[in-house]
C-alpha cells in the first residue's frame, strides 16, 4: 500500500503539469479560451498547476521542524522586509512548530545561491522555502533538494523543472490584464495610452506585459502612442515620461505601468509638467505611489506583490509537513487577506502615511516592529 | 607628446589631413549629422521643452562622463561610478532627511565618502599594481555590500525638495546644464593651460617616460581618480534632486555610457590622447540620440542595436583615423 501511494506520488510530480493539463478547474480554465492557454505556455502552467492538487503524504513528520529559507538577501526594502515577515512569523509560530530557521541571503544573485542552496541542504532542514533568482540556475538545486527528500515551496518566483512541490505567487499575465482592464474601463474603451514595461527579457515583466497585451489586442479603439521599458527604476521611467509629456502632452489619456516605482516617477513627471496626471493602472505599489496618488487625487489601479507572501510560503511547508495536500500552484490572492487590487475606493486600507515610501503593504509586522526597523515614524 | 589637446592652433591647421580632421572633428560632425537627421525626421526634437530635457539629462551623464575622460587620459578606467552615484543618493537622503537645511552636511559627508573612493582605487592602482578594471569593479562591490550591510536595504531618509532647483531651469537652460558646462570649462583649462593637464597627457602617452622626466606619475594618477570620483558624487547630487527618491537603479548604465561618450569623443582607451570638450560633445550624441531613438517610439531592443552600430563605428573610424599610411 505504501509503495502504491508513493508511486502515485511520484507519477504525479514527475508528469508535471502536460499530464495534468485535464485536472484543471474548470473555473480557471473557462476564464481563458484554449486559444490564449495554447499560445502562452506560461499561463497554461499556472491555470494547470493552481488546479492539480499535489500528494504530499510521503513528506508527512512530526514536528517541529527545521525550515530552510534560501532568500534573495536585503538588497532592496521589499526584501528587507520579507526577511522581517519570515523572521517575526516564524517566532509567532512558536519552537514547538519551527524550532530552526536556517537562513541564506543571495544578494540577489543566482550564482551565489546556488552554493547557498547546497549548504542549507547539508543541513538535512524538513522543507526548503526558496526565492529563486533565476529560472533556469536554480533548476538543478530543486532537483537535489527533491531527490534529498526535502519538500520544496518555491516562493514568489518561479523554476524551470518540475520537482518542487508547490510554488506561491500570482498569475502574472492576469495581473497583467487585469491593470489593462481596468484603464480601459477608466476610458470608455477608447483613448490614447502610453504603456511602461518593466525590464527587457526578465520572465515577471514579459509575463505581465503580454497579459496586457492581449486585452489591447482586444480592444481596437484604444490607441498605444508609445511603449518603452522604464527598467523598473523611477529615475528611468521619470526621463522617459518626461519625453513622453514633450512630444504628446495632453493627447495622454492612460498609462499603464508595470511597476510601482515607476509609477512614482511618471507621476513626478506630470507632477512638473503641471499636467493633470491620467488615469494610472500600475502593476504594483509602494507606499510612497500611494501617498502621490492620494496627495494628487489621482485615479489609479494597483496589483499587488506583497512580501509578506512569505508568511504563505512558510504555512505551506509547515502543512507539507502535516501530510496535507496543497495545490501546485497558490495565488496568494486567494489565500491570504489584504490581497486585492487597490484603488481610490479601498487606498486607506493599504496606505499608512507613517510609513516610509518604500514600505510594499499589506504588511503583516506590528506597528512597534516597523518602528523599530525604522519603517514607521512614531 | 602627440596629444590632440596639446598641440597649438596653427600647428594644427598645418598638421591638417583628412585622417586628423577625423580625429579632431569626428564627433562634432557626427553631432551635426545627427542634429540634421533629427530635423528631417523627428523635427519636435528641436522644441524648447524637448531640448531642455536632453540637456538635462546629458549634464547628468555628462558630470560623469567629464571624470571617466580624465581617468581614460590616464590610461585608467572607473567602473565604480554607479555605485558611488546611488550611495551618494543614500547619504542625502539619510543626512538630509527631506531638510533643506541638512543640505550642506550632506553635501560635505557625500564628497567625503567620494574623496575616499577615489583615493583607494588611485592607491590600488598605482600602490598595488591591480589593473583599473579589476580595481574600479572590486570597488563597485565593496560599495554596493557596504552600502546594503548599512542600510539592511532601507535606504530611509528622504532627498531635501531643496535639491530640486538644480534641475529646473536658468534661463531657457537646466541649472544642472549650467553646471556642467562650467564644470568642462574649468577643466578644460586646467587639462590646456596648466603644468598639470599636460603632465595628465604625458602620464597618458608613456607612463615610464613621464617618471623618467620627473613627475611624480602616482600623485597624479591618484588625484585624478579623487576628481574623477567627486564629479560622479557631483552627478548623484543632480541625480538624486531629479528623482527626489533613493532609486537603487539610480545612474543605471552610466558606467558604460560615460565610457562610450568618451570613445565616440575621441578619447584612445590607452591613455594620453582625446579632448575633454570632444568627450562632452560625445555625451551630447549618446543623449541626443537616445531622446531621438525614444521619440521616434523605436523599440528598445532596436534602441540598443542602434547605439551599439554608432559606439563601433565611431571607434572603427579613429582607429582607421590611427593607422599610419
Amino acid at each position: 500500500m505504501k509503495k502504491t501511494a508513493a508511486l502515485s506520488a511520484l507519477l504525479m510530480i514527475l508528469s508535471g503539469a502536460l499530464a495534468c493539463a485535464d485536472e484543471a478547474t474548470p473555473a480557471a480554465t473557462q476564464k481563458y479560451t484554449q486559444a490564449e492557454l495554447d499560445a502562452n505556455p506560461y499561463l497554461k502552467s499556472v491555470v494547470t498547476r493552481e488546479g492539480t492538487k499535489a500528494d504530499t503524504s510521503k513528506f508527512k513528520k512530526n514536528g517541529p521542524y527545521k525550515i530552510a529559507l534560501a532568500a534573495q538577501g536585503p538588497t532592496n526594502s521589499w526584501a528587507a522586509l520579507f526577511d522581517q515577515e519570515a523572521r517575526y512569523h516564524v517566532d509567532q509560530l512558536g519552537k514547538n512548530k519551527v524550532s530552526e530557521l536556517l537562513y541564506a541571503s543571495a544578494d540577489g544573485n543566482a550564482d551565489k545561491q546556488v552554493p547557498e542552496v547546497e549548504d542549507l541542504l547539508s543541513q538535512n532542514p524538513d522543507a526548503l522555502i526558496l526565492v529563486p533568482m533565476g529560472r533556469a540556475a536554480l533548476a538543478a538545486s530543486v532537483d537535489r533538494a527533491a531527490a534529498q527528500g526535502v519538500p520544496v515551496v518555491l516562493c514568489a518566483s518561479g523554476v524551470d523543472g518540475d520537482s518542487y512541490v508547490t510554488e506561491i505567487g500570482t498569475n502574472l499575465y492576469d495581473l497583467g490584464a487585469r491593470a489593462a482592464n481596468w484603464l480601459s474601463d477608466q476610458l470608455g474603451g477608447n483613448g490614447n495610452i502610453l504603456v511602461m514595461d518593466g525590464i527587457p527579457g526578465v520572465d515577471t515583466a514579459e509575463i505581465a506585459k503580454s497579459g496586457a497585451a492581449a486585452v489591447w489586442k482586444n480592444k481596437p479603439s484604444i490607441k498605444i502612442l508609445d511603449e518603452q521599458y522604464g527598467q523598473w527604476s523611477t529615475s528611468e521611467a521619470k526621463k522617459t515620461a518626461e519625453q513622453w509629456i514633450a512630444k504628446y502632452g495632453k493627447t495622454i489619456q492612460g498609462i499603464w505601468s508595470d511597476g510601482g516605482q515607476m509609477s512614482q516617477g511618471i507621476v513626478e513627471a506630470f507632477q512638473e509638467a503641471k499636467l493633470p496626471v491620467p488615469p494610472l493602472a500600475s502593476a504594483d505599489y509602494s507606499n510612497g505611489l500611494l501617498r502621490q496618488v492620494k496627495d494628487g487625487n489621482i485615479k489609479f489601479s494597483a496589483g499587488q506583490y506583497p512580501n509578506a507572501m512569505v508568511i504563505l510560503c512558510i504555512d505551506t511547508a509547515l502543512k507539507i509537513l502535516n501530510g496535507e495536500s496543497v495545490s501546485r500552484f497558490i495565488d496568494f490572492r486567494s489565500a491570504m487577506e489584504k490581497t486585492q487590487d487597490v484603488n481610490t475606493s479601498n487606498i486607506d486600507t493599504f496606505f499608512n502615511p507613517k510609513w516610509s515610501d518604500d514600505v510594499f503593504p499589506p504588511i503583516f509586522l506590528p506597528d512597534s516592529k516597523m518602528v523599530e526597523l525604522k519603517y514607521m515614524t512614531k | 607628446m602627440s596629444s590632440v589637446g596639446q598641440k597649438s592652433l596653427p600647428v594644427r591647421l598645418l598638421s591638417w589631413s583628412p585622417r586628423s580632421a577625423i580625429r579632431r572633428y569626428g564627433v562634432y560632425c557626427s553631432l551635426a549629422v545627427l542634429l540634421l537627421i533629427a530635423l528631417v525626421v523627428r523635427p519636435e526634437v528641436y522644441r524648447p521643452e524637448s531640448l531642455f530635457l536632453i540637456l538635462r539629462s546629458a549634464s547628468q551623464l555628462g558630470m560623469v562622463a567629464l571624470g571617466q575622460t580624465l581617468v581614460m587620459l590616464v590610461a585608467g578606467l572607473d567602473l565604480s561610478v554607479t555605485g558611488l552615484l546611488v550611495l551618494t543618493s543614500v547619504v542625502i537622503a539619510q543626512i538630509g532627511a527631506g531638510q533643506d537645511s541638512r543640505i550642506l552636511p550632506g553635501l560635505l559627508v557625500s564628497l567625503g565618502f567620494g574623496a575616499s573612493i577615489g583615493l583607494a582605487n588611485g592607491l590600488l592602482i598605482t600602490k598595488r599594481n591591480v589593473p583599473p578594471f579589476v580595481a574600479t569593479l572590486g570597488m563597485l562591490v565593496l560599495i554596493r555590500g557596504a552600502q546594503s550591510a548599512y542600510t539592511q536595504g532601507i535606504p530611509s531618509g528622504q532627498v531635501p525638495d531643496g535639491l530640486k532647483v538644480l534641475n529646473q531651469s536658468l534661463g531657457p537652460l537646466p541649472v544642472s546644464f549650467v553646471i556642467w558646462i562650467a564644470f568642462t570649462a574649468l577643466l578644460a583649462f586646467v587639462l590646456y593651460a596648466t603644468p598639470f593637464g599636460r603632465r595628465i597627457y604625458a602620464i597618458g602617452s608613456n607612463r615610464e617616460a613621464a617618471r623618467l622626466s620627473g613627475i611624480a606619475v602616482d600623485r597624479y594618477v591618484v588625484a585624478v581618480y579623487i576628481i574623477c570620483s567627486l564629479l560622479v558624487v557631483g552627478s548623484g547630487i543632480i541625480l538624486s534632486g531629479y528623482v527626489g527618491y533613493v532609486d537603487r537603479y539610480l545612474g543605471r548604465g552610466f558606467d558604460l555610457d560615460s565610457i562610450a561618450a568618451a570613445v565616440v569623443g575621441g578619447v584612445a582607451f590607452s591613455g594620453g590622447r582625446g579632448s575633454l570638450v570632444a568627450a562632452m560633445a560625445g555625451v551630447l550624441l549618446v543623449e541626443f540620440l537616445s531622446s531621438l531613438l525614444l521619440i521616434i517610439g523605436m523599440d528598445v531592443q532596436a534602441q540598443l542595436i542602434v547605439k551599439g552600430l554608432v559606439l563601433i563605428g565611431a571607434v572603427a573610424l579613429y582607429s582607421l583615423a590611427e593607422r599610419r599610411p
